[in-house]
């Protein structure tokens, strides 16, 4: 379960980009975070792996208080939280299955890692989250010649490769067309609910949201202005929400 | 009034352009070179100086060096041995200094290493860069003697600067999310730098050390000639300073003009390859 509490971070003194957010999120669940550009959702989602360092707060992953912990205890903390961005952040000029099995190099030593070192099951089970991103014909294709949608997948089985137990999407459709992005928040339901992923997803469509989130947190100049299910939020909130 | 003023306006009555503070200083500041160099010209010439006499020598010695060239007192094999002394001299340092150079530039590289780290590394940098091949390969002579070692460690030691400057620049260009991508799962800085940084670059690294090596063979001849390492630039001399051979001068320039040749197809063919 992943508990955050009170969390603050002030970007200059007077502006608070994100102040006193709680939130909560379980085992198997979607928990969308909506609310207009600048609102403290790429914050609050930087937050939570602490790629950035908030002034105030907790953020907890099954009781561990992310906050507290060392630089080397926090880098293997990370191995269990994926994390997939709205530009995929994949090295171009790698084949699919490498970009794929870089998800495990965290867990390996610096050596093996810098080698590149994967054994036959890693490529064997890179192989297999491949074909369930429906990619296996890329397998061997570089990056650069992906669609999208297509890379956002691999952005996908690359996080999976961790054996996450929380996965964060910084804006995951946010540059996919219709069909892609439904395709992209479908894997993440699955995921949700087949292997009990904690998924935080930053989303600017509301519509998507509502149809694929289990809880709905929006943000407004870095408060928490709603907190709860899809069918709680009405269309006045959500007016109020981007106003 | 004023209206029918601009309306009867045609094109080739346009008011000229005023002139701005930065258009006249350029204006002086190139009339004032081109006084200076003119002045300069004159000053150097000797008075018995004559223009077309020196243009018809000139002409004629061009003709002895590329229309009749020949070996000379040497043969085509020692010139053959000489140029792979070059080229080895060339390739040993740009090897030495692409490794050392590519430490260099991701200790440089602002993106990868601390603050302190890439300004200590890039300060040093510049302050060898600064001063030319030729000198690092005389300063060394001094501590190691004429020959083809102090030839080895200057022309390495430039290249290291040189390189690390190039490859830092290169670095920083990657995009810092790619780098952040990695780290975000856990990795560590050495294994991102391996497996994200250096694939990403890996064409344009490359493209750096070929241009390199190109510079390292030139100055290979170079210092063959100025700093007794050998090789094809010290035949140059001999047969330039101390035969007056053309003959075997425009020989010489015809080997160094194939391998650059050579050199620049198999530049464009691996680049190819990487890039595509």
């Amino acid at each position: 379960m992943l508990t955050v509490t009170a969390l603050s971070k002030r970007y200059t003194p007077d502006k608070p980009s994100l102040e006193a957010v709680d939130l909560q999120a379980d085992v198997g669940t979607i928990t969308a975070v909506i609310g207009p550009s600048g609102a403290g959702k790429t914050t609050l989602l930087r937050s939570l792996n602490q790629l950035l360092k908030d002034d105030e707060g907790q953020v907890c992953l099954d009781d561990v208080d992310l906050r507290q912990l060392s630089k080397r205890d926090l880098q293997k903390a990370r191995r269990n939280i994926g994390m997939i961005f709205q530009n995929y952040n994949l090295i171009d000029a790698l084949t699919v299955l490498e970009n794929v099995l870089h998800g495990c190099l965290g867990a390996k030593s610096t050596l093996a890692g810098m080698f590149a070192h994967y054994t036959a099951e890693e490529k064997q089970e890179a192989l297999k989250l491949i074909d369930e991103m429906g990619l296996s014909d890329f397998a061997y294709t570089a990056c650069k010649h992906l669609s999208g949608g297509q890379k956002q997948r691999v952005g996908i089985a690359r996080a999976l490769m961790q054996h996450p137990k929380m996965m964060l999407c910084d804006e995951p459709i946010a540059s996919l067309d219709p069909k892609s992005a439904q395709m992209v928040m479908t894997i993440l339901r699955r995921l949700a609910d087949d292997k009990g992923l904690i998924v935080v997803v930053n989303l600017h469509q509301v519509d998507i949201a509502t149809e694929f989130a289990d809880h709905i947190v929006a943000l407004n100049h870095g408060r928490k202005v709603f907190d709860g299910v899809p069918a709680d939020l009405q269309a006045a909130q959500i007016q109020a929400i981007y106003a | 009034m004023i209206e029918s003023v601009s309306m009867s306006q045609t094109p080739t009555q346009k008011a000229p352009r005023p002139v701005n503070r930065r258009t006249r200083t350029l204006r002086a500041f190139v009339t004032g070179l081109a006084v200076i160099s003119i002045y300069g010209l004159i000053s150097v010439l000797p008075k018995h100086f004559d223009l077309w006499t020196a243009t018809k020598v000139f002409g004629a010695n061009l003709q002895l060096m590329f229309f009749s060239p020949n070996v000379g007192n040497d043969s085509h094999l020692l010139l053959m041995q000489a140029l792979f002394a070059s080229i080895e001299l060339a390739f040993v340092t740009t090897v030495l200094g692409a490794g050392i150079g590519l430490v260099c530039g991701l200790a440089a590289a602002e993106n990868i290493a601390p603050r302190w780290l890439s300004l200590t590394t890039k300060s040093v940098m510049a302050f060898v860069r600064a001063i030319p091949t030729i000198l690092w390969v005389l300063i060394y002579s001094v501590a190691l003697g004429l020959g083809p070692n102090a030839a080895v460690v200057g022309l390495t030691f430039h290249s290291v600067a040189y390189l690390a400057k190039v490859f830092a620049n290169t670095i920083e260009e990657i995009p810092a999310q790619t780098i952040e991508a990695l780290r975000a799962g856990g990795c560590g800085l050495l294994p991102v730098l391996c497996q994200a940084v250096l694939p990403s670059l890996a064409s344009r690294l490359l493209s750096w050390t070929f241009i390199r090596f190109e510079i390292n063979f030139a100055n290979a001849v170079v210092v063959g000639a100025a700093a007794g390492a050998g090789g094809i630039g010290y035949q140059l001399f001999v047969a330039s300073n101390f035969y007056f051979n053309f003959h075997e001068v425009g020989m010489i320039v015809y080997y160094i003009l194939a391998f650059v040749f050579v050199l620049e197809a198999i530049s464009t063919k691996l680049r190819h390859k990487f890039i595509d």
